[in-house]
């Protein structure tokens, strides 16, 4: 890879980050869009480091409390999520446990590792090239609105599955605690500035 | 790029104005620090809100699940199972449970735990609502708030409820018939229910926890007494065959029935122990004793059979039952001599009812035992127990006769009480007995007494003299008939009152029992006749000097030659009566001498005492013709009367001291008993118609 990549910074040039638009550096705000014109995102960082741990903490209570609370003929079920899965392995679904595996632990993880990663692995590259990086933010800043598909299937559930006394299911406090994870983990990736990558 | 510096001027260094730490720092931290807050939080509130964890070994977790498991008290829930374990050992099974804060203080060392399965028992189903929960612990503790306790030991079964209601221990001699939930009867309603059945520390009894529930516990009083209503009970009395079933339950689980049977008991105290009774009778008649059983083991050994006998079995003193037995054995006797087995007896004498006191030990009853065996002779005996199946019972008895025989106490297993000799009464024997009682009464003795006495009787009735007494007496009648209508008597009355009187004295002297007199009188009035017979009849002068010299030479005569005198006399008489000339004599005279004749006849033929009836009629029946014809003839009378003197001299001769009249009144007295007697046993037998039967 080549090394010496020149950014508008250099330049002396700045870019909306909304439309797009080069400007001169002095510029405060987008001629087109009017909106707030930074070369580098100053608290960038904090930001993401706060969101990032606002979701951590968010992310703990999720896994130790139960998830979803099936009764069924008055035996009330409390399952967390890493019991779930490991219930769907043993009654025979490893497909299905596998999924909810990677979509409730495997990507939050990742997501945590990789967003604490660039941030502070900034513009080094000591383990990973810039585009690399670049990729990687990339990867989870999509992957973030796929995580929600844990909470998604307890809110169906919890909708659909009332049948008073036979069956029941019911939010537990985690899928709470998990849907604030993993909007604080978009937070925080969304508050990445991936401009500084590639500054030195 | 660097290294082409730019023309112009250098470029002044701007800074931006270097901001404070706060002011540099995003606000974006405040929603980490609110979740952080947040989370901390709820865990310092879940950690202090999560309750007591305490400790429940049981035997097994069947149904229990970590999570899942409620601990209720009173049907709410207060905490869940946290985890299932083992202990160390594996040997039970421990149960962590998390109980809330506030009920936690409660659970002190009284608590006990169970676990509620559904239950389907003979009396319903129970725990029904765990059947779609799943088992759940229960727990029960008091109210009062002292030290807690983390640790418990699990109750296997569910305790008795006793929230509403007195506990009470009940103690049975067997416990076969009672499982766990068993009725306590009231007047046929089921008031409680006894707990699982437990052996005592010795292992002697049973013991059972029961509960009557309130308000029934008010009837329990130290009075009541318990008995045992498992299964049914058939009894054959008066009324017929009886069954007695008190209800299903019982039947199958058993049942205790209590009552008070007299009033003034005090109330009890929860805990109290009362003894379960065998039997309603059983109970009944413990009233006066305690209830608890104090047993005094004894045992005997026999050398009979034991046939018979069995468990179970009563042992009775006078009559009362007393104890019972235990069990049968055997014993070898191991001596080289003379080995033999021999039956061993084991018995249980209940102390109560040996009337000591209520405190009294069952040593001080072995010694009671043991001074009566020594002092009173105290055995043990078989003896029959019921005619009819041949069962036998121990029958303790004092024999005054028995050798002496001490208590043993140091036999083993339990001292030796001396043993009788069996009094076994088979049905046979019993009835042969009584024909043998029947056969020992002394019939053939009264049979033949009243065949003797009727034999004496026939034989008295049968006697031609006694068939004669009253022909004699005709006959005297009828010649008083004759001599009374006889042309002699007609005319003249006074003679006939005179007769009469004459008779009538005869008879008075005769009632009078004067016979020796009347004899004596009639032989003089014999003799004075022959004189006068002989005055009158001048033909027959030389008879008169025959008698006047017969009374001289019997005037003379020792006594001993009276009957040859009297012979000689007699033969005289004879004579002078055989004579023709003699029939000359009128009628009456001729009627008096035949008479005389048949009696002296009869004197002469021996005197036998049944004839002296006769000799008396005979000769009364002599005198009064002779009187007759005395004063038909004056002048023979006169005669007569001087004959009779000379007679009475003759005959007075004889002196009372006569051997002739001892014989005679000897004669008649004998007569006169033998009429006594018979008169006494024709009395007695009148008065007393069983005597004949019976033979006295």
């Amino acid at each position: 890879m080549s090394v010496n990549i020149p950014t508008a910074r250099e330049a002396g040039l700045v870019a909306c980050t909304r439309c797009g638009l080069v400007h001169e550096r002095s510029t405060a705000r987008c001629t087109r869009c009017d909106s707030r014109l930074q070369s580098r995102d100053t608290r960038s960082l904090q930001r993401v480091w706060a969101w990032w741990a606002a979701g951590l903490i968010a992310f703990i209570p999720a896994n130790i409390y139960p998830m979803l609370l099936t009764s069924t003929l008055g035996s009330t079920t409390q399952s967390t999520i890493l019991a779930g899965v490991v219930e769907l392995w043993a009654h025979g679904d490893p497909p299905i446990a596998i999924i909810v595996f990677l979509a409730s632990i495997v990507i939050p993880v990742g997501k945590f590792l990789a967003i604490g990663f660039l941030a502070a692995a900034a513009h080094r590259r000591r383990f990973m090239s810039l585009h690399a990086q670049h990729r990687l933010f990339e990867v989870v800043e999509f992957v973030g609105r796929w995580s929600m598909i844990d909470v998604f299937v307890v809110a169906i559930l919890a909708s659909l599955v009332q049948f008073n006394l036979v069956a029941t299911v019911n939010p537990g406090i985690a899928a709470i605690c998990f849907a604030l994870s993993v909007a604080f983990t978009m937070q925080a990736a969304l508050a990445f500035d991936p401009r500084i990558i590639w500054d030195d | 790029m660097t290294d082409t510096p730019p023309p112009g001027p250098a470029e002044m260094e701007i800074r931006p104005p270097r901001r404070r730490v706060w002011q540099r720092i995003s606000i974006i931290w405040l929603v980490p620090l609110v979740a952080l807050a947040i989370a901390v939080g709820v865990a310092v509130k879940s950690y202090s809100s999560r309750g007591t964890l305490i400790r429940i070994t049981f035997q097994n977790a069947s149904g229990i699940e970590a999570g899942q498991t409620a601990l209720r008290y009173r049907d709410v829930t207060i905490g869940a199972v946290e985890s299932v374990g083992f202990a160390p050992d594996l040997g039970k099974v421990i149960v962590s449970v998390r109980v809330a804060d506030d009920i936690a203080q409660y659970i002190d060392r009284e608590a006990e735990f169970w676990v509620v399965r559904p239950e389907v028992s003979v009396r319903g189903i129970s725990g029904l609502d765990t059947v779609l929960s799943g088992a759940y612990l229960a727990g029960n503790w008091d109210n009062i708030p002292t030290e807690e306790q983390s640790e418990f030991e699990g109750l296997e079964v569910p305790p008795l409820q006793s929230q509403n209601g007195t506990t009470i221990t009940l103690e049975l001699r067997d416990g076969n018939q009672i499982s766990a939930g068993a009725p306590i009867i009231y007047k046929g309603i089921e008031v409680g229910n006894v707990g699982t059945p437990q052996l005592n520390e010795d292992g002697t009894t049973v013991l059972l926890d029961a509960v009557i529930r309130a308000p029934y516990d008010r009837m329990l009083t130290t009075n009541t007494r318990f008995w045992d209503a498992s299964g049914f009970n058939i009894s054959v009395g008066t009324g017929g065959l009886q069954l007695d079933v008190r209800s299903l339950a019982s039947l199958i689980e058993g049942g205790i029935i209590f009552d008070t049977i007299v009033s003034g008991g005090e109330p009890i105290q929860p805990g109290q122990d009362f003894f379960v009774f065998e039997d309603e009778s059983d109970a009944r008649s413990s009233v006066f004793t305690s209830g608890s059983k104090l047993e005094l083991p004894l045992s005997m050994v026999l050398d009979g059979s034991i046939e018979g006998l069995s468990e179970g079995a009563e042992v009775r003193y006078k009559g009362a039952t007393i104890g019972r037995v235990t069990d049968l054995g055997t014993i070898a006797e191991t001596d080289p001599e003379t080995p033999s087995i021999r039956m061993l007896i084991n018995l249980e004498i209940d102390v109560n009812k040996l009337g000591l006191s209520e405190m009294a030990t069952v040593d001080e009853a072995r010694d009671f035992v043991a001074t009566l065996v020594r002092q009173d002779n105290l055995r043990a005996r078989l003896a029959t127990a019921s005619l009819f199946t041949g069962s036998l019972m121990v029958e303790l008895v004092e024999q005054p006769d028995a050798d002496p025989a001490t208590l043993d106490v140091d036999y083993q297993p339990f001292p030796m009480i001396p043993a009788a000799p069996a009094e076994i009464t088979e049905f046979q024997t019993t009835a042969q007995g009584v024909i043998n009682r029947i056969g020992g009464l002394p019939v053939e003795e009264l049979m033949q007494a009243a065949i003797g006495a009727l034999n004496s009787v026939q034989v008295l009735a049968g006697d031609p003299e006694t068939r004669r007494v009253p022909s004699e007496a005709a006959s005297l009648l009828a010649d008083v008939r004759a001599v009374l209508t006889g042309d002699s008597v007609t005319g003249t009355l006074s003679n006939l009152n005179t007769t009469t009187d004459s008779l009538r004295r005869i008879a008075q002297q005769l009632e009078d029992g004067q016979a020796v007199a009347n004899l004596v009188s009639a032989i003089q009035k014999a003799n004075t006749t022959l004189t006068g017979v002989e005055s009158a009849s001048v033909e027959f002068p030389q008879i008169a000097q025959q008698l006047r010299q017969l009374a001289a030479t019997a005037n003379g005569l020792q006594i001993q030659q009276l009957a040859d005198s009297a012979d000689s006399l007699l033969q005289s008489a004879d004579g002078l009566l055989s004579n023709p000339d003699t029939q000359r004599v009128p009628g009456a005279v001729s009627d008096a001498l035949s008479e005389v004749a048949r009696v002296l006849a009869e004197v002469r033929e021996g005197g036998a005492i049944g004839n002296v009836n006769e000799a008396i009629s005979a000769a009364e029946q002599a005198a009064n013709s002779i009187n007759l014809a005395a004063q038909d003839l004056p002048a023979l009378a006169d005669r007569a009367s001087r004959i009779l003197d000379q007679a009475g001299t003759t005959v007075s001769g004889y002196g009372s001291d006569s051997r002739f009249n001892v014989e005679l009144v000897t004669a008649l007295r004998s007569l006169q008993d033998a009429a006594t007697a018979v008169t006494s046993l024709a009395r007695s037998i009148q008065r007393n118609p069983n005597s004949l039967l019976l033979g006295r």
